[in-house]
């Protein structure tokens, strides 16, 4: 599904973020990304959303086997990208039902499929709020407006569970989150695994590795791969941190 | 004399002499003469003046704006994007001048007067002196004294104590010009006590004509007016605007003002709160494309106490366009208690677009509540990259974020039909719909 071929990326302004990255996530598989802070964890979730400001400067990223760098933002989410938010933006004035149901429309009609109406979207959207308890007065609001931050997170969840995405990035959607809300946005995940979707779990902290079990863990410092795993290799980071790596925790 | 006459004011003076004269009262042809003599004194405002340092006046002074002749014959289809859905009392104005085949008054309850300046002289000429016998007719403004020399019609509207109109008033102005032409109409909504009324005005039309409309507005106490403008002239036009409204004790006067048309436009609002514990908003959004520049002017004067002001308008300026906000409010030593607050908020959508803002305040009372602010800003980049990755298209992603900046202020109006309406064409300007 995914294959990252040395990829090489910088900010805009020149400096070098990822050194050389490679990745191959198949579909059905859950693979998490760990590392310390600045190893470029949320870079690579940025580069591979096509968010603006970064360069690639060398490498491929090819998605279903298509390059995926000469695509814009909301073509990639079309083709089945998602990425939840590290920081997910506040957009007041702009109706978070309303935003959820243009977001909706515009990934159906790219799959060929009927537009819904207002009645057939709310229907969709009740079973789904259920799921992560999303109260349905936080929808009535202006997208991520006056949301807590474990709400913010579980909306993220909560439009990944909308949308159906084939490949999905989660960046450090755990971070911030108490020990409830993580099982909630957990269960959302794992309600969302399956044979035809990938999903790649970018993550500080090993404990959303206790409810998610990941396929592969790769440890990412300074811009590069310095290990990949199976699940064990998380207990191994909780144990001796990153140091182990060679990297400052 | 000669040395009165301001340059650019010498072919008006000479339609002024040149125009047929109708028959009409003697107070009404000296107040006449009188703004003319103040319109020449006063010639075309300059950038030197602080109330027209940010507007280009080369359109309006590079083409003579002679006043129209009678507009031309238009079907009734022509005006459906700005009609109402429902009943209205709707009274049609083609080139300024009444329009009965296009007009349709309903039943009016008694003691309610609607129909046209022209008429409401002939008819009424004891509304009509109240309405238009004024000592000042605008002051410093050139364009007021202008109208008042000129005007052939424009409509009156008034309300005996304690009348009420359920259906609203709906007032279409509809210009037209084969050759530059101006329109001047005055107008005046004058309420009782505890009357209460909805007006709806839109100007839209075709050509290269010039609207100088001057509306009067004055309400008895505890009456209330919601009065509600579309300015969606063509894109050729020239508008201005003048209100001058006075506000009785507990009188209310609620106005939103949508701009999204016109190549040069100015919208002038003077509020004086004359009885204590009036209440008045002022609120409306201009959005503006191309080269087109648009000045909202108000100044509320708190004279009386315990009076309160709610202002907010909302700028939307793209490509090469030029916006302005001139807000005033004053505040005169016996008016205690006011409570003013004032908002203007600025979204600017290419580097080359442009806004100028200017919130005043100017306090003589020592027990007020009064604020203001004014920002300028662009479009949130990391929202448009939220709302992409979600799958929108730029160009939707980006008309979302428009909407929802100025939605707030389309949200001051309570009425929810009415709010649809003014929603749909805030829409057509978002799908880059002009006329």
């Amino acid at each position: 599904m995914l294959e990252i071929r040395n990829l090489h990326a910088q900010i805009a302004e020149g400096r070098k973020i990822l050194k050389g990255i490679d990745l191959a996530v198949g579909a059905g598989e859950v693979h998490a990304i760990m590392g310390p802070n600045g190893s470029g964890k949320s870079t690579l979730a940025g580069v591979l959303a096509g968010r603006p400001g970064y360069v690639v400067s060398e490498g491929s990223i090819l998605y279903e086997g298509r390059d995926l760098t000469p695509l814009t933002p909301d073509e990639r989410a079309r083709a089945g990208i998602f990425l939840a938010f590290q920081y997910p933006v506040e957009i007041p004035g702009v109706n978070n039902m309303y935003f959820l149901r243009a977001a909706l429309n515009a990934v159906r009609r790219e799959r060929g499929e009927a537009e819904l109406d207002a009645g057939q979207f709310l229907k969709s959207v009740r079973a789904k709020l259920k799921l992560l308890e999303i109260e349905d007065d936080l929808l009535k609001r202006g997208v991520n407006v006056g949301f807590s931050g474990g709400e913010k997170k579980r909306n993220e969840i909560f439009q990944m569970a909308m949308l159906e995405p084939k490949l999905a990035l989660l960046d450090e959607t755990d971070s911030g989150l108490d020990i409830d809300a993580l099982r909630l946005v957990a269960g959302g995940i794992n309600k969302l695994r399956s044979p035809e979707r990938a999903i790649v779990l970018i993550t500080h902290y090993q404990r959303l590795l206790d409810y998610v079990e990941p396929d592969r863990i790769h440890v990412l410092s300074d811009g590069r791969f310095v290990m990949s795993g199976d699940k064990s290799l998380a207990a191994e980071l909780e144990k001796h941190g990153y140091a182990t790596f060679g990297t400052a925790a | 004399m000669t040395n009165l006459v301001k340059p650019g004011t010498a072919p008006y003076l000479a339609a002024f002499r040149a125009r047929a004269v109708e028959a009409e009262p003697h107070w009404l042809s000296e107040q006449r003469d009188a703004a003319l003599a103040r319109f020449a004194a006063l010639g075309f405002p300059t950038r030197r003046e602080e109330a027209w340092r940010f507007t280009d006046l080369r359109p309006l002074e590079s083409a003579t704006f002679l006043p129209a002749e009678q507009g031309a014959a238009l079907a009734p289809e022509r005006l459906a994007p700005w009609r109402l859905d429902g009943p209205t009392h709707r009274l049609v104005l083609v080139a300024g001048r009444f329009a009965p085949e296009l007009s349709e008054i309903g039943p009016l309850p008694e003691g309610a007067w609607l129909a046209s300046t022209a008429r409401t002289l002939a008819e009424r000429p004891d509304l009509a002196r109240h309405a238009f016998d004024e000592t000042d007719t605008g002051g410093g403004q050139p364009f007021a004294a202008l109208n008042a020399a000129l005007f052939a019609d424009g409509f009156v509207l008034a309300l005996d104590e304690g009348v009420a109109l359920d259906r609203p008033v709906e007032i279409i102005h509809y210009g037209q010009a084969a050759a530059p032409a101006s329109l001047h109409t005055r107008s005046a909504v004058l309420l009782g006590a505890r009357s209460r009324a909805t007006l709806v005005e839109s100007f839209a039309g075709e050509g290269a004509y010039w609207t100088n409309a001057v509306a009067v507005v004055r309400l008895g106490p505890q009456s209330e007016l919601r009065h509600l403008r579309l300015q969606d002239e063509g894109a050729a036009a020239i508008h201005f605007a003048a209100i001058r409204a006075t506000l009785g004790r507990a009188a209310q006067y609620r106005s939103f003002t949508l701009t999204v048309g016109a190549r040069l436009s100015r919208s002038d609002a003077f509020v004086r709160l004359d009885g204590d514990t009036a209440q008045c908003s002022l609120d409306g959004a201009f959005l503006l494309r191309g080269d087109r520049e648009a000045t909202t002017a108000t100044f509320v004067d708190h004279v009386a106490p315990g009076c309160v002001t709610r202002e907010l308008f909302k700028g939307v300026v793209g490509d090469r366009a030029h916006g302005v906000f001139l807000g005033r409010i004053a505040v005169r030593p016996d008016a205690q208690k006011s409570d003013a607050h004032q908002l203007n908020r600025n979204l600017l959508l290419s580097p080359r677009a442009a806004v100028d803002t200017k919130p005043e305040l100017e306090i003589l009372a020592d027990d007020v509540k009064c604020s203001h602010g004014a920002t300028v800003g662009d479009l949130d980049e990391a929202a448009l990259f939220y709302l992409r990755a979600r799958g929108i298209p730029e160009e939707e992603a980006r008309r979302m974020l428009i909407e929802g900046f100025v939605v707030d202020a389309l949200e001051r109006i309570e009425d929810r039909a009415m709010r649809d309406h003014f929603a749909r064409h805030l829409g057509r300007w978002l799908a880059g719909e002009q006329r």
